[in-house]
């Protein structure tokens, strides 16, 4: 019987660690691909016989990936503290205040959730040239600022969170952007950092909108870098766009390691993402 | 004096309602007013700009049309092209759906075991889900090579005679896409799983225990009944997802061999980037209304279940 339950754990691990394989080896087939030397077969062997950074710094000089991960940091670094800010005060009061239109404002946030921006990619793209914000970060920013998944997820935080609080607030004469301020925000902190996330994920991997305004190469984001290199997907250029792909990986998987928790609790919250 | 201590809060309650009233005609819309400036301009604007062009015959250089009236439909639905789509789309959606129905359940039931070193495996199951799109398709792009390490274990396992990149090959090229969104997707579909297999009672599978189940039994006759909800809505999520797949297709096949992995989202991008902006619009319309239905479909199945999966 021990034998037995022994075994059957041991057949489990297995399982997982085959799963993990399937999980984790594409990383590492393109890390290891990454590490090969100029001179060294592309498919010879999976791992690097003569393991080099090579890659990695001609992904800067010749490929230009400095610019580009500088450009995507630019756009998700004001774009993240930018949507929290607009979504949450859009939400609060769609959330806490009676108002004539709020079942508009909340069917049209919830409608346009459901849109898929190809159908409207066209119409955006000559309105961003009638805007002079082709090329130019702005272009890029003001598609992340205010989103309507955003204020549908830091609306149904608000929801959660009992009124009692900001009412003792109001008695002590507070005015409604103070009690939004001061009682409601702190209290939805843990769906900021999910909102944050969010935002984060889909800017710094953005590729559809990004490839259509960053026309020149000056403007290109890390994706749109990895995609235009990967046009030649053959010899040493290999090497260079696995190098490229792992450098635009790390920062995710960074964020991904320091708030796992609310990685995890944001993919349910996201569920009602469409 | 411990009369006025009382007198006091209650009168300045009474001004405070008053006062809030007034100024709630006026002070939601500042809250709201940064979001409606720029989802007005660069969302609400361009769709219903989208809508008027599908209608138009519109040349976007020189930024006019005429009207046309539902000509532009009328030349969708008798492009075979656009049939062709629709029809990778549903394909798409038929190989993608059972896969992510279940291969996701199975790795919740694992990474939901009291054992040693779930938590690392959980983590190691979510990263793909971390991963850029950009970055992932091209990972798989590489795997995928003809002398590339899928083709090799393919031939080693006697099931092609001879290194085969499945891309391009127009009989693989749309599974071979497909594994590359549910690879993706494995973890997050996991994590919503694992919400709805802790939310079961363990007396349950004690019960079971006691009379005799096995393992196998148990995840057949308790877990993936109880799972129904967290089915229903990874689901719904998929055909949503599915309908709008692009990046995997757009980095690795370009929608080629021949059409073979064309989607609607990828006939949609063709049509633009031929500037037919009008056509793209029309078909965008279609595009919407499949996700409308699809969307309804979601929110009429998990509203009331969504608190549930919240964990």
């Amino acid at each position: 019987m021990k034998r037995k339950r022994i075994t059957q754990k041991l057949m489990l691990y297995a399982l997982m660690v085959f799963i993990s394989v399937i999980t984790v080896g594409p990383f590492l087939v393109t890390l290891f691909m990454a590490l090969k030397s100029p001179g060294e077969n592309i498919y010879g062997t999976i791992y690097p016989t003569d393991p080099t950074l090579a890659n990695f710094t001609d992904s800067f000089s010749k490929a230009n990936f400095g610019l580009y991960f500088l450009n995507t940091f630019i756009v998700t670094a004001i774009a993240i503290p930018l949507n929290l800010l607009f979504c949450s005060l859009a939400a609060y009061p769609l959330a806490r205040m009676d108002f004539r239109g709020r079942g508009i404002v909340l069917s049209l946030i919830i409608a346009t959730m459901m849109v898929p921006f190809q159908l409207y990619m066209a119409p955006l793209f000559q309105l961003a040239g009638e805007l002079g914000l082709r090329n130019t970060y702005v272009g890029l920013i003001v598609m992340q600022v205010a989103t309507a998944f955003g204020i549908y997820l830091m609306r149904q935080a608000y929801l959660r969170i009992p009124k009692e609080l900001e009412e003792s607030a109001y008695l002590d004469g507070a005015n409604r952007f103070q009690v939004w301020y001061r009682v409601a925000l702190p209290l939805v902190k843990p769906t900021l950092v999910t909102l944050a996330i969010f935002t984060f994920m889909g800017t710094w991997g953005d590729y559809l909108w990004p490839l259509l305004n960053s026309t020149e190469s000056s403007m290109y984001t890390l994706s749109i870098g990895l995609a235009q290199l990967s046009q030649n997907f053959d010899g040493s250029n290999l090497k260079l766009i696995s190098a490229a792909s792992i450098l635009t990986t790390i920062p995710t998987l960074i964020l991904f390691m320091a708030l796992q928790k609310y990685f995890i609790s944001g993919a349910t919250d996201g569920a009602v993402k469409g | 004096m411990n009369k006025e201590n009382i007198a006091i809060p209650v009168s300045v309650t009474k001004t405070k309602a008053v006062k809030r009233k007034n100024k709630n005609l006026l002070t939601p819309w500042l809250f709201l007013l940064p979001s409606i400036i720029v989802l007005g301009t660069f969302l609400v604007i361009p769709i219903v700009e989208a809508f008027h062009w599908s209608l138009l015959d519109y040349k976007i250089i020189a930024g006019t049309g005429e009207f046309v009236g539902l000509a532009n439909f009328k030349e969708i639905f008798t492009d075979t092209t656009f049939w062709l789509a629709l029809w990778n789309t549903i394909l798409f959606l038929i190989i993608v759906l059972p896969l992510n129905i279940f291969l996701p359940m199975i790795l919740a039931v694992l990474v939901n075991q009291a054992i040693k070193g779930v938590s690392t495996f959980r983590i190691l199951y979510y990263l793909p889900v971390v991963t850029p799109m950009v970055v992932a398709a091209l990972m798989w792009k590489m795997l995928y090579s003809q002398s590339g390490p899928i083709s090799s274990i393919l031939v080693s396992l006697g099931l092609f005679d001879n290194p085969t990149n499945l891309l391009v090959e127009s009989s693989t090229a749309l599974v071979a896409v497909s594994a590359i969104t549910v690879w993706k997707g494995l973890g997050y579909y996991m994590i919503i799983y694992l919400a709805g297999l802790q939310s079961i009672s363990k007396d349950v599978y004690e019960s079971a225990e006691i009379d005799g189940a096995n393992a196998i039994q148990k995840f057949w006759r308790i877990t993936v009944p109880m799972l129904t909800p967290s089915v229903t809505l990874v689901s719904v999520m998929t055909i949503i997802a599915g309908m709008k797949v692009f990046e995997e297709i757009a980095l690795t096949t370009g929608g080629g061999p021949a059409g073979a992995t064309t989607t609607l989202v990828m006939y949609i991008f063709n049509k633009f980037m031929s500037l037919d902006v009008s056509i793209a619009s029309a078909a965008g319309v279609v595009l919407l209304l499949l996700a409308i239905g699809a969307s309804l479909l979601q929110m009429k199945l998990t509203s009331s279940r969504e608190d549930d999966l919240r964990a």
